[in-house]
């Protein structure tokens, strides 16, 4: 009850900061911006606030709450208890906001330096407004009979021995029963990434904001030029966090969920790097704004549109609009969710576009007078290309709200869409990325830029040609090796330069050299992998992919089993266990793989099944009379039926009778006569086992199953037989068999060391853009 | 200036004309086994598993074998790269993607729709009391 009227004190709050903040804009007047500074801390403390009782209900297991009912228990770890926290929607808008809120601390007393705080704080409150309206619709803090009314509401009296009720309305002697557990934590989330990525992701995605508060308070104050060194140190930041998110997510689904490799272009992935594509585009058309004023309208419209994304992303994961086209199984958030994040998005929209189109006249138009080989030109093209990028995952994304529209039939995308139009994209974004290093501002000549760029594409030429010999893949794959390779060597050759001139400076050179070792890292890693599924019978060495690999059994792992799986090569040995188990939670199996991290390559096992040890093979056959089929290496054929007239009169005076059936076994030349037999007595029928001894030793039980006679056509007549394998003590019954599915990913560390050095590269650009829009604003 | 629009509206045609075409490509159509049948392209038919039938998993060959009856009554053999989907006893119905050929409907992936949220809440919070 508290958690819900202090959400409501921070929304009344927001928007009173909103009010003033505006009206501050408008007047300009000191009192206004401190009536606002307060509002605005206000509804901070109240985000913080709620979410300290939320975490505290959560911690105390207080059932009672539809929210800690439905996604913790008593079981968990702290940790995971604590992650609880964001496990649901509610949850996850909670965190949202609180991030949003902490962010804007930092971004009042920024802003306030930097002569912008009632403009930007205004926009900025009203998006922290919106995300608690959020949280009033969707309440954290919704009692569980609230919830569920017909099946917890009860009238009359209490009965004795029962503790967890609670009286609603004691005149009326109306009460209700709660909860003493809770229904857990789905098992795909119970892990360590489940602590850490969903709180990454959510700074990242909070920090949007701030590049769009900022350009809408620049639209507000008539700043065309400025606010652009106010902004980049944000965005860059932003790109940092929710880069870092991302790649933790797809960590996440590569060595815990399963998924096979790092990317798999599901919705939830997509809506993460859309924002963050647009986010980059943003830096990189800022740059130039920063050197020469053009891209006025470009880097409004490209910082507006990072903020829109990421609520037209979450729209998208959020409102349950993907339906069953999606392999998450998003839970219908209802309509509330559904028309909130619409209003949201179009409100947004609004503002920032309207304004835009409002002084689109009064900015000023610098000529765009540099030439084709100029680096603004460059930087054009990269950051047309990183749109192009985030506009394709945005329609793949979105097809079945495009189809639905279009046929009326939600469809989804098959991920070979975003192949292929990304790779193109991807070829001339790694190549841009070169060569946009080398050039020069303005104008370069282009034979001083060929004999900049020769030392880098002699050793790209090398590095594709060392890829070539891994095999051929096609054409666009080896150019994007090369183009990719021409980036790393060409920003290597800078970022040096650089770096002997002023080490601070290095940052982007250092950040387009991860990009260009991840690229790497794609292809080695997801082109020139290789996989087979593996059938290994436990204790059996099975030979794949150059690795010999023994089943050994399963041991219990807290709830769970894993699969022990011996894996050698030369002289190395280790051991892999992947866990499979059913989950009650799910109602399914759940699967996780294991690796073993090479320097060159990760040997990845993911488990598909267990079948059970057997005792020996059952096979059923039908055949007719004449026909021949085999079994386990021998040929059997039905001769014939034999019913002699005495076991006919036998039958039909209803004694014991018995109906014979003629088989040949053959193995090669050797040819054996087998006779198999019905009793029927009294109504019950019997069918005797006839054995069969191979050469080999091997017994074989035959059996009838099923007499199928042709009373026209004795011809015609078919009998239905089982051969089983009997438990030689030469023959060992094939014993219990893992089924895992291997695959070798080449170089695909090249991707984490990329992500590494893409993220101190944003650091060290951070650093710099800070220092710079110090001391602009100090003169 | 001018070779630069000609460049630009180059690269913006280039773009939507690879957008749409592989958009159509690789659009999933969803249909039933008939029209999977005549299409020879990667589609998605929903469904029901016919439970009577065979269904198992082939160890050698990872894959998983059952029969699939579409909106349309027609029964067919599904044949799935892979293990057995999960929640596949308790789905109301199934999703499976893939492409019809020689017979059978090879699937590269089966999605399970499974019973509505809501109403398994409902009976999990009578059974937590």
């Amino acid at each position: 009850m508290i958690g819900s009227i202090i959400i409501k004190i921070g929304f009344l709050s927001a928007i009173a900061a909103v009010f003033f903040y505006y009206r501050a804009h408008r007047n300009q007047k000191q009192q206004d911006i401190l009536f606002g500074r307060f509002s605005f801390h206000a509804a901070v403390l109240s985000q913080m606030a709620a979410c300290v009782i939320m975490l505290y209900l959560i911690l105390t297991h207080q059932f009672q709450y539809t929210y800690v009912w439905n996604y913790s228990s008593t079981d968990l770890s702290l940790s995971l208890l604590i992650s609880t926290f964001y496990a649901g929607q509610e949850g996850s808008f909670m965190l949202w906001a609180l991030y949003t809120s902490i962010i804007g601390v930092f971004l009042l007393q920024y802003s306030s330096r930097k002569n912008y705080e009632p403009e930007v704080m205004a926009v900025y409150s009203l998006i922290l407004t919106f995300l608690m309206t959020m949280l009033i619709f969707k309440n954290p803090f919704a009692y569980i009979w609230d919830t569920f009314p017909n099946d917890l509401v009860q009238t009359g009296p209490i009965p004795a021995g029962i503790s967890n009720y609670v009286v609603l309305d004691a005149a009326k002697s109306i009460w209700a029963r709660f909860p003493v557990e809770g229904k857990g934590l789905n098992p795909l989330l119970q892990n360590y990434w489940m602590v850490i990525h969903p709180q990454v992701l959510f700074i990242g995605f909070s920090s949007m904001a701030v590049p769009y508060a900022l350009a809408v308070g620049a639209l507000l104050k008539r700043d065309y030029h400025s606010w652009i060194r106010v902004a980049t140190p944000w965005s860059v930041f932003g790109a940092m966090i929710l880069g870092t998110g991302i790649i933790l997510g797809g960590y996440w689904a590569y060595e815990t969920l399963g998924w096979g490799g790092f990317w798999g272009w599901d919705p939830v992935e997509n809506s993460s790097l859309v924002p963050w594509l647009i986010c980059v585009a943003s830096i990189h058309t800022a740059l130039t704004q920063r050197q020469s004023g053009a891209f006025v309208r470009t880097n409004f419209v490209l910082s507006l549109l990072t903020f829109i994304m990421v609520l037209y992303s979450t729209f998208l994961t959020r409102s349950g609009i993907l339906g069953e086209t999606s392999v998450h199984s998003f839970v219908d958030p209802g309509m509330w969710v559904y028309w909130l994040l619409l209003i949201f998005i179009t409100v947004f929209a609004v503002i920032g576009f309207g304004l835009l189109f409002a002084r689109m006249r009064e900015m000023p138009k610098i000529p765009v007078q540099h030439s084709i080989v100029s680096r603004e030109f460059a930087l054009f093209l990269g950051a047309s290309a990183l749109t192009f990028v985030a506009i394709f995952v945005v329609v793949g994304t979105s097809s079945p709200i495009i189809t639905t529209i279009a046929k009326g039939k939600a469809s989804a995308m098959d991920i070979a869409y975003y192949v292929k139009t990304n790779l193109p994209l991807g070829i001339a974004i790694t190549f841009l990325s070169g060569i946009g290093q080398l050039l020069w501002w303005k104008s370069s000549t282009t034979r001083s830029i060929l004999k900049k760029m020769a030392p880098a594409l002699v050793l790209a030429v090398v590095a594709s040609g060392i890829v070539l010999l891994l095999g051929y893949q096609n054409f666009f794959i080896l150019l994007f090796v090369f183009c990719s390779a021409f980036s790393l060597f060409a920003n290597l050759q800078v970022g040096y330069d650089i770096y002997m001139g002023n080490p601070k400076f290095v940052g982007g050179s250092i950040a387009h050299i991860g990009i260009a070792i991840m690229c790497l890292g794609f292809v080695t890693s997801e082109r020139y992998d290789e996989k087979k599924t593996v059938a290994l019978e436990r204790g059996k060495p099975v030979d794949a992919l150059g690795y010999t690999m023994t089943y050994v059994g399963y041991h219990p792992v807290e709830d769970r089993y894993a699969f022990a799986i011996d894996v050698e090569k030369g002289g190395m040995r280790r051991t892999v266990a992947p866990t499979m188990y059913y989950s009650e939670f799910t109602k399914g199996i759940m699967r996780h793989p294991d690796l073993i991290n090479f320097i060159n390559k990760d040997f990845y096992v993911a488990p598909l099944s267990l079948e059970e040890a057997s005792s020996g093979s059952e096979q059923t056959l039908t055949l007719q009379k004449g026909e021949e089929a085999e079994v386990a290496g021998l040929k059997v054929s039905f001769l014939d039926y034999l019913f002699s007239n005495e076991q006919k009169a036998a039958m039909a005076e209803s004694r014991a009778f018995s109906i014979d059936a003629t088989m040949q076994v053959s193995e090669g030349a050797r040819k054996k006569k087998l006779v198999l037999q019905m009793k029927g007595d009294k109504g019950e029928f019997e069918y005797p086992p006839s054995n069969y001894v191979a050469q080999d030793k091997r017994t074989f039980e035959f059996r009838i199953a099923k007499l199928i006679p042709d009373r026209e056509d004795k011809d015609k007549s078919k009998i239905e037989i089982t051969v089983k394998t009997s438990n030689d003590p030469n023959v060992k019954p094939k014993g219990e068999t893992l089924v895992i599915e291997a695959s070798i990913k080449p170089y695909i560390n090249l991707v984490w060391v990329g992500t590494v050095t893409l993220v101190v590269g944003f650091l060290l650009t951070i650093f710099r853009r800070v220092a710079e829009a110090r001391i602009k604003s100090q003169t | 200036m001018k070779p630069k629009i000609v460049i630009g509206v180059l690269v913006i045609m280039a773009g939507v004309i690879l957008g749409s075409v592989s958009f159509l490509e690789s659009n999933v159509e969803y249909m039933d086994f008939a029209a999977a049948e005549k299409s020879h392209k990667k589609v998605q038919v929903k469904g029901e598993w016919v439970k009577n039938h065979e269904s198992r998993f082939d160890a050698e060959k990872a894959q998983f074998v059952f029969y699939m009856k579409d909106d349309n009554n027609r029964v067919e053999k599904v044949i799935l790269e892979g293990a057995k989907p999960n929640n596949f006893e308790l789905a109301t119905s199934v999703v499976a993607k893939g492409v019809y050929r020689e017979g059978y409907f090879h699937a590269t992936d089966v999605l399970t729709k499974c019973p509505s949220k809501y109403e398994g809440d409902a009976e999990a919070v009578k059974q937590s009391l």
